[in-house]
């Protein structure tokens, strides 16, 4: 039944590894949050093969498994000269895959801007670059923020996948100490805990804010 | 989107119709020629021509959708002309010369002939992510380009004489309609443009804000070099402001001239019925 020793004997090791989950979580989410707000504006660009193209991409991207995304982009460019380590291809294939979310979380936001912010921001001459930086966006992004954090912490559950590209994170060091010592019970357990731990208390925070936002 | 151009010569705009008031020789600061609207199967403007002289006020009355704010949004470009042509200051506004062709105008030509228009909104449309002192200065620091000491100082100086010099850290949230009205004001006017449209200013206010906001424009009216284009349900103020009235009806100017004349002697029977109902009041 459950070790306490061997229970602290490989808590160290998970928690090493829990470092490439976290560090892996947030780079997929910059990623996303960085390609979901080009997505967004390309989408609305009166530029038709641009929009085009962007409305194709999340399509495509939300209709395919993110495993299959995952092989594709480690196993089968590298096929073409394009090779990646576990880490890039991890984040890239999980920061693409969330990005089709977070376009849309940005859209919500956008679309529910005035149509008289727009106005007031032509007949005072602004750029429509500047209108998007000094208007639109700081308008429309503070109250999706908390929708972004709950995106987030979405995505921290969904790191276990990149263990299927060899990524060593917390849930392929848990496969790979149980195999070693043919104990699942621990390692798995921990695993649970610690997402159990971080996610709930993420949420708490995510909540937290949400009331903040709300009373300004 | 492709706009059907018509060429109007100047001869023929400067002979328009109606044009009573006008000594001919100036270059009209806003020139609407033959300027039509449309959206689907229904007609908001026909026909339009249009003078205003630079530093003219000119008040535009009539009910409701008779296509008064159509025609001050094409002039600021929020919307586009379905035929005819607007020149500002002497240059095609929805439309640009390439190799001698006129063409549709694309958006660097928009942004260069835009600025000598500003407007206020009947809704205001502050930014209500900036303070009053940002919402004021960020036009001139990103648009004119100027040092942010010469933004803050022209933004000050513009709020000060809207009366609200001591709300410049507040936000829009925090003020009256009145004062926020103000605030657009002066938002509008720190860009001096050279042509300045009032869309119902008051219409969205607490009656008894009103007055604050109407004795602004009647000063800004009063120094006199900037052109405006004024629609509004206030005859007096109209009255008092304008140098001309035009009333406008099914998107026609049916009716224009001095306000005293107007005012004391309408011809037309439906600016007739259309005074009488401010009348009884």
């Amino acid at each position: 039944m459950w070790n306490w020793d061997y229970t602290l004997l490989i808590l160290p090791q998970i928690l090493e590894a829990l470092k490439i989950t976290v560090s892996a979580t947030f780079v997929a989410f910059a990623v996303a949050l960085v390609v979901g707000l080009i997505l967004t504006l390309a989408r609305r660009s009166d530029f038709k093969p641009l929009s085009l193209f962007a409305q194709g991409f999340i399509e495509f991207v939300r209709s395919t498994p993110l495993l299959v995304q995952l092989y594709f982009i480690f196993y089968v460019l590298p096929e073409h000269g394009l090779s990646l380590s576990p880490f890039i291809a991890g984040v890239m294939g999980l920061g693409l895959h969330y990005s089709t979310y977070l376009s849309e979380v940005y859209r919500g936001g956008i679309e529910s801007i005035p149509p008289g912010q727009w106005e007031a921001a032509k007949a005072l001459n602004f750029t429509p670059l500047e209108t998007w930086r000094k208007i639109i966006l700081p308008q429309s992004i503070p109250p999706v923020i908390p929708v972004m954090g709950n995106y987030l912490i979405t995505m921290f559950k969904e790191t276990p996948v990149l263990s299927a590209i060899t990524l060593v994170e917390i849930m392929q060091t848990a496969k790979m100490l149980g195999s070693h010592s043919f104990r699942y019970l621990e390692a798995f357990t921990i695993v649970g805990v610690l997402f159990l731990v971080l996610s709930y208390s993420s949420s708490l925070m995510v909540r937290r804010l949400e009331v903040r936002l709300n009373l300004r | 989107m492709s706009v059907p151009l018509k060429v109007i010569y100047n001869e023929e705009s400067t002979k328009s119709i109606g044009n009573d008031l006008r000594k001919v020789a100036v270059q009209p600061i806003v020139n609407y020629s033959n300027i039509s609207k449309s959206y689907g199967d229904l007609q908001v403007l026909r026909n339009i021509d249009l003078d205003i002289a630079p530093g003219e006020k000119v008040a535009l009355i009539g009910p409701s959708g008779s296509g008064k704010t159509t025609l001050a949004r094409l002039l600021m470009t929020l919307e586009e002309p379905t035929s005819g042509t607007i020149e500002v200051d002497g240059e095609m506004l929805w439309h640009q010369k390439t190799n001698g062709k006129l063409v549709k105008a694309n958006e660097k030509h928009l942004h260069k002939v835009r600025g000598n228009i500003g407007m206020v909104f009947q809704h205001f449309n502050l930014f209500p992510h900036m303070t009053i002192l940002r919402n004021v200065m960020e036009a001139p620091r990103n648009v004119l380009g100027l040092s942010k000491e010469e933004a803050m100082e022209r933004a000050v100086t513009m709020l000060k004489q809207v009366g609200l010099a001591n709300k410049i850290d507040a936000y829009p949230a925090q003020l009256s309609g009145g004062q926020k009205q103000r605030v657009a004001i002066a938002r509008a006017l720190v860009m001096r443009p050279k042509v300045m449209i009032f869309d119902e200013p008051t219409s969205a206010l607490d009656p008894e804000l009103v007055g604050e906001v109407l004795e602004v424009i009647k000063a800004i009216a009063a120094e006199g070099e900037m052109a405006m284009l004024l629609i509004t349900h206030e005859m007096d103020f109209a009255r008092d402001v304008a140098d001309r009235i035009l009333f406008f009806d099914q998107g026609r100017i049916i009716e224009q001239g001095s306000p005293k004349r107007i005012f004391n002697n309408p011809e037309s029977e439906r600016l007739q019925t259309f005074l009488s109902r401010f009348n009884r009041h």
